[in-house]
């Protein structure tokens, strides 16, 4: 059964992660995103480390359920 | 006979549940004494601090109809059965600084008044066909997830088969709304999604409770049910890639752009930094938590069947009421069954109410003023009443065809990944690319939802190359892919409608940086026309500090208007004409007590105290000889 394991989470982040970072490069080039405020240098801190978080979530998930 | 059978015949159950609506009515009835201005407070004030939103915005995210869906598959497919609610971060970035400061800024109050305002009235028009298309099979999803609901208790007491259920749950709806529902909804609004996340944490742990700790049921359960996501292409009712098209890009779009719940909250944030936070916190908190409130009944369905608690032929979507009719007394399964629905009619009373306010708004009204005719109120009133009836007769027909698929999460799959994709497409298109416009909008609702149509009629030829090896099955093969396949044909025809008349140029118009007159201050790349027209000046982005003062009524000043020393301004960075926020200075209140305003000259102002106009003061709500703090917006 368990072949099932990686290749949905390489798709998720591979796909996911051109939608993601091909926002964020859009928005840092747009007239929302003020580079000398500094809440929203710190916005995109937080919108990187949501990716992580949510990337983290799902791979120690897959870790736990096949060895823990 | 099982618990869930037993408990319909217990009076406990029944008067727990009869209760809880009495208390759900009451409530909304109380509010309703301000009626009107209710909904303009909460909604309508710009008023409320990040938090007090969040609350409110768990109601979106663990909906009334997710308890039956995701546990459903979380007991089939194990923890992958939540993959749908982990996946919406992908969309942020654009939706914190495109979508959010966009509708914000531009006061933009629903999908479709974005659409005349982006584009023309014809799309607004077919922007309201699809919208109506989607609430109208949202009342049947309601109606199939109510009558599934009280299946298990009402089978075994009256022998009732589900479209029995389904009709009678359509005639309760109807009585529930012409005796003050709809006064309900601000409950829902406010309460219920947070007393339903915590109904779901409580079974949790009642759950871990019965295996004797979380260490137990993990290890009785097998390895292959424990992967957070499901199997990339095989088992075609529910497999990895289908959902990621039909959920994390279709469905993630949707909840985030075109939720009107979600809209009217954050037009209610006191900024859009507050706004930024309420989105941040419930998509990387509340989500994960809510995942595990309404689909925890599966896990732990699937550990009594290993167990031998329940029967091995038990049908998936009863999971959730067998379980916790198990793991509680009558009296807490009443609660559950009320909790979960009341939330669904309370959903089914807003979706009926919001298409007669729909058809009588957008269609019924302009067809009698372009043939000026003047009507009174009265016989709007009766026009809406008929429409209502229409809307429930329809939202059976629609529960009758969704009570078909075998399951109420492949009925909703399916249901997403057809009507979304011309919305999304044409939100996304009109936020993020500046020369997309209303030729190319048409296109979408048109030639895109047009071959959308023929794919349904010839899967093998036309979605077939986007399904990733997933097998078609059924009568509706591909139900989750086809949102790929949607969203493909729904991208392409808005570009092909929007650049279809340059010839040779195609490729420097696709590129072309200028803005169209129709774009600006509603596209990513016009945010500060967008922000100029808010303000009615330039902003001010200078930083400064956060000040406290006593307050004052100042009669002379004029409407909107607040006055401090110079010194304080000076403080806080602004300049006569810069918007302000005033705000009681006890955090825990959330903003209940605040208002915007703008800065006046500082002539003559005493320093720690802010001079506020009368409408200012009676807007606030302020209260004698409490401090307030003052910060400038930009």
């Amino acid at each position: 059964v368990l072949t099932r394991v990686w290749l949905p989470y390489i798709y998720l982040y591979g796909v996911g992660g051109v939608a993601f970072f091909g926002g964020l490069f859009m928005v840092l080039r747009s007239e929302g995103f003020r580079r000398t405020d500094p809440r929203h240098r710190r916005w995109v801190g937080i919108l990187v480390f949501g990716f992580v978080w949510y990337a983290a979530i799902h791979g120690i998930g897959t870790l736990a359920a096949l060895y823990a | 006979m099982d618990a869930a059978s037993a408990a319909g015949e217990s009076w406990v159950f029944w008067a727990i549940v009869i209760g809880y609506f009495i208390i759900v009515l009451g409530f909304g009835s109380w509010f309703a004494r301000f009626n009107k201005s209710t909904s303009d407070f909460f909604f309508g004030g710009r008023r409320f601090s990040w938090w007090l939103i969040t609350m409110s915005i768990v109601a979106t995210g663990v909906g009334s109809h997710s308890f039956l869906k995701y546990s459903s598959k979380a007991f089939e497919h194990g923890v992958s059965g939540t993959m749908a609610y982990l996946n919406d971060w992908f969309f942020m970035p654009l939706f914190m600084f495109g979508w959010l400061p966009i509708i914000y800024y531009l006061r933009v109050r629903s999908i479709p008044e974005y659409f005349e305002r982006r584009f023309n009235r014809t799309v607004r028009v077919l922007a309201t066909i699809a919208l109506l298309l989607f609430m109208l099979g949202y009342i049947g999803i309601g109606f199939v997830t109510m009558a599934k609901t009280l299946q298990p208790i009402l089978a075994g007491v009256l022998g009732w088969d589900l479209i029995t259920i389904i009709w009678v749950v359509a005639a309760v709806a109807g009585v529930y709304i012409t005796f003050g529902g709809q006064t309900a909804v601000i409950f829902t609004d406010l309460l219920q999604g947070f007393i339903l996340l915590l109904a779901g944490v409580a079974l949790f742990f009642l759950g871990l409770n019965w295996f004797g700790g979380f260490d137990a049921l993990w290890q009785i359960l097998p390895p292959d049910f424990k992967l957070p996501l499901a199997h990339f292409n095989d088992d075609p009712s529910f497999n990895f890639v289908g959902i990621f098209w039909q959920d994390a890009i279709a469905g993630s779009i949707g909840f985030l752009f075109m939720n009107q719940g979600l809209i009217m909250r954050f037009m209610a944030c006191k900024s859009v930094n507050d706004g930024r936070k309420a989105a941040a916190f419930n998509v990387l908190f509340l989500l994960p938590i809510s995942a595990i409130a309404v689909a925890c009944a599966g896990w732990i369905g699937r550990g009594m069947v290993i167990q031998g608690d329940l029967p091995a032929d038990i049908a998936a979507d009863d999971i959730f009421v067998r379980v916790t009719a198990l793991l509680t007394t009558p009296a807490g399964f009443g609660f559950f069954v009320a909790a979960v629905t009341a939330a669904l009619m309370s959903t089914v009373d807003t979706l009926i109410n919001a298409v007669a306010a729909v058809v009588i708004n957008d269609i019924y009204r302009p067809i009698l003023e372009a043939r000026k005719e003047v009507r009174a109120d009265g016989h709007y009133l009766k026009v809406a009443m008929i429409v209502s009836a229409l809307a429930t007769i329809v939202g059976v027909g629609s529960a009758w065809g969704f009570s078909k698929f075998d399951s109420l999460y492949e009925a909703h799959g399916f249901f997403h990944a057809t009507l979304t994709p011309p919305l999304v497409t044409a939100i996304f298109l009109g936020i993020f690319w500046r020369r997309f416009n209303s030729r190319g909008a048409v296109s979408v609702f048109i030639a895109g939802a047009g071959l959308m149509v023929l794919g349904r009629f010839f899967p093998g030829t036309l979605i077939s190359p986007f399904s990733h090896g997933i097998e078609a099955v059924g009568n509706t093969p591909y139900k989750y892919i086809g949102a790929l396949y949607n969203i493909v044909v729904c991208f392409g025809a808005g570009v092909v409608g929007t650049l279809w008349p340059y010839g040779k140029d195609v490729v420097s118009k696709a590129l072309d940086p200028s803005n169209t007159a129709e774009s600006r201050g509603l596209t990513l790349w016009t945010l500060g026309k967008a922000r100029h027209n808010f303000k009615g000046g330039e902003p001010n982005d200078a930083p400064g500090e956060t000040v406290t003062a006593l307050w004052q009524i100042d009669d002379q000043l004029a409407e909107g208007t607040v006055c401090m020393d110079a010194a304080a301004l000076s403080a806080m960075a602004a300049n006569p004409g810069d918007l302000v926020y005033v705000c009681d200075r006890r955090w825990w209140l959330g903003g209940l007590r605040s208002a915007h305003a703008r800065f006046e000259s500082p002539e003559g102002a005493t320093a720690g105290v802010v001079f506020i106009a009368p409408d200012i003061a009676e807007a606030a709500h302020f209260q004698e000889g409490r401090e307030v703090t003052v910060e400038k917006e930009f």
